[in-house]
């Protein structure tokens, strides 16, 4: 699938990613900047935060419990569009999807 | 350049914490990532144990909590499962029992939390430095590491400035509970077992129990509400708070953690900037640096040298089989020094971007709690130095702690002029 990451300075990085493959994952791969990911997908660091583009707000979902309380410590504020990446894994029915960096 | 060359033979024990009273043997964890990076590493204070070595092994096992377990120790010696049940804090737990506690106090120090602390930070640094600049030779683990840490983390619990010392003294006694300067009980020394059920089998850490319940007592009965400790406190979404146990075991943790790692990410800064000249000049020219130096001091520094996992299944890995029961040790400091990973790993690059360090465990749940403080606290000294030096040497050897677990410049010895 294709997945573009929009940086709040108007620039993008995008990329094939393999399916199976979190999108946290895919964004250190690709040097993307502030996604490091620093607890490995494990739901306890909050540092993979980014905005669902708002036409794939639905298809996406919401966060789970656990995901919706670490949104609370995000570096930038929560908004109805956040979720962590390390939780959005990368599968066909998600190509073209946008995600917006926070600044 | 390299700042300092490793001088073991490449055949050190790496168990024993008198191979890292001159800095971390790094020609050994060299020699292990190249040629044997899953080390069977025999230790003759207890069962032995697999050595990661390897970066990218470290990530990636770190990555797996429910293979590769914290629920039974993080440190290299062995506990019986009543030591263990005695002495364990948040860290040495997993999910679910990890992430319940890691929400109550994940707030109190995350990253917009942290960034509150900015003005008081640099208020406190420009405090210690105008102090120890008033000489022109101190040592600077004393004067300047060991300050802040301590001050920042009694401003942010709001503790009474007077117990701030006697803190830093039980906080040293608990980590570097293998050199002799800190403690009078060195763990692998001890002819008692007396204190084994006391956090990190230290008798600082049933003082520090005490202290904790005090405190909270009294902050209860004075109807404080504000601060860190209150935040921690407080229920959390789904209505439970923190017990009492859990309490009094977080305050020894951010004790003990709070001041040590922080302190020896400063002290190494410093001895970098004493052998590598152009540091200060870059740090004093070049405002774009300040986005990454911190980092990269940090990754120098590595305070915690590693930590401990124990297999719960068996795993294939590298042509051996990790038996599950076994112990697995993350051997940070030389994931910090993997020439795969890192261009000139042993120079100090201040713009290193990505630094992908392991500093703080990055990888798993347990990644550091304290890891924006600690960012912020190292960045705002190093600035704040910077703009009053002239210039920095070191005026004799540096001494390391005897600790296979805390990389530390306990002895820094330093000549300055001001700018």
């Amino acid at each position: 699938m294709k997945v573009t990451w929009k940086n709040a300075d108007g620039t993008s990085i995008s990329a094939e990613v393999a399916p199976g493959v979190s999108l946290m994952e895919a964004a250190i791969a690709n040097n993307v900047p502030h996604i490091t990911g620093d607890c490995g997908g494990n739901l306890a660091c909050a540092t993979c935060h980014v905005f669902v583009d708002a036409d794939w707000s639905e298809k996406i979902g919401p966060p789970e419990d656990m995901e919706d309380g670490m949104l609370d410590i995000t570096a930038v504020e929560r908004t109805q569009h956040s979720r962590l990446s390390c939780q959005i894994i990368a599968s066909e029915d998600l190509d073209g999807l946008v995600l917006h960096m926070p600044a | 350049m390299t700042v300092w060359a490793p001088t073991d033979n490449g055949h050190a024990d790496i168990t024993s914490h008198d191979s890292y009273l001159d800095g971390v043997p790094h020609n050994t964890f060299a020699r292990l990532r190249q040629d044997d990076p899953l080390h069977w590493t025999e230790y003759s204070q207890g069962k032995a144990f697999w050595s990661v070595t390897r970066h990218a092994d470290i990530l990636a096992m770190n990555a797996k909590p429910a293979i590769f377990s914290s629920a039974q120790g993080i440190r290299m010696e062995d506990q019986t499962y009543e030591e263990y049940l005695a002495r364990r804090t948040f860290q040495e737990t997993d999910a679910p029992e990890h992430m319940m506690t890691r929400m109550k106090v994940a707030k109190a120090f995350s990253g917009p939390v942290i960034a509150g602390f900015e003005d008081a930070i640099r208020q406190l640094c420009a405090e210690i430095l105008e102090e120890a600049l008033s000489v022109s030779e101190f040592d600077a683990t004393k004067t300047i590491a060991r300050q802040l840490p301590m001050r920042m983390l009694g401003r942010i619990l709001g503790l009474p400035d007077e117990d701030l010392p006697w803190l830093v003294e039980k906080g040293d006694a608990l980590i570097a509970n293998t050199d002799p300067d800190f403690t009078t009980h060195v763990l692998d020394k001890m002819t008692t077992d007396e204190f084994r059920m006391m956090p990190f089998n230290s008798p600082a850490g049933a003082e520090l129990y005490v202290y904790a319940k005090d405190l909270m007592a009294r902050k209860a009965a004075a109807g404080e509400n504000n601060g860190v400790l209150n935040m921690i406190l407080q229920p959390g979404k789904d209505g439970s708070t923190i017990t009492d146990e859990e309490f009094r075991n977080f305050f020894c943790l951010l004790v003990a953690a709070g001041n040590d790692t922080t302190r020896y990410s400063i002290a190494a800064g410093i001895q970098a900037m004493c052998h590598q000249p152009e540091l200060l000049e870059q740090m004093r020219s070049d405002g774009s640096i300040w986005e990454t130096a911190g980092d990269e001091i940090i990754r120098w520094a590595t305070p915690a040298i590693y930590f401990r996992r124990t297999a719960t299944e068996d795993v294939e890995m590298h042509g051996k089989t990790i038996r599950a029961g076994d112990k697995v040790i993350y051997w940070f400091a030389s994931g910090n020094r993997d020439e795969t990973a890192f261009e000139t790993p042993f120079k100090v690059d201040l713009s290193r971007k990505p630094n992908r360090h392991l500093s703080f465990g990055q990888g798993g749940p347990h990644v550091c709690l304290g890891m924006w403080l600690a960012r912020l606290e190292v960045k705002i000294l190093f600035q704040e130095l910077a703009k009053r030096l002239g210039s920095i040497e070191a005026a004799g050897p540096h001494k390391f702690l005897r600790s296979n677990f805390v990389g530390g410049i306990k002895e820094l010895p330093v000549r300055v002029t001001r700018n």
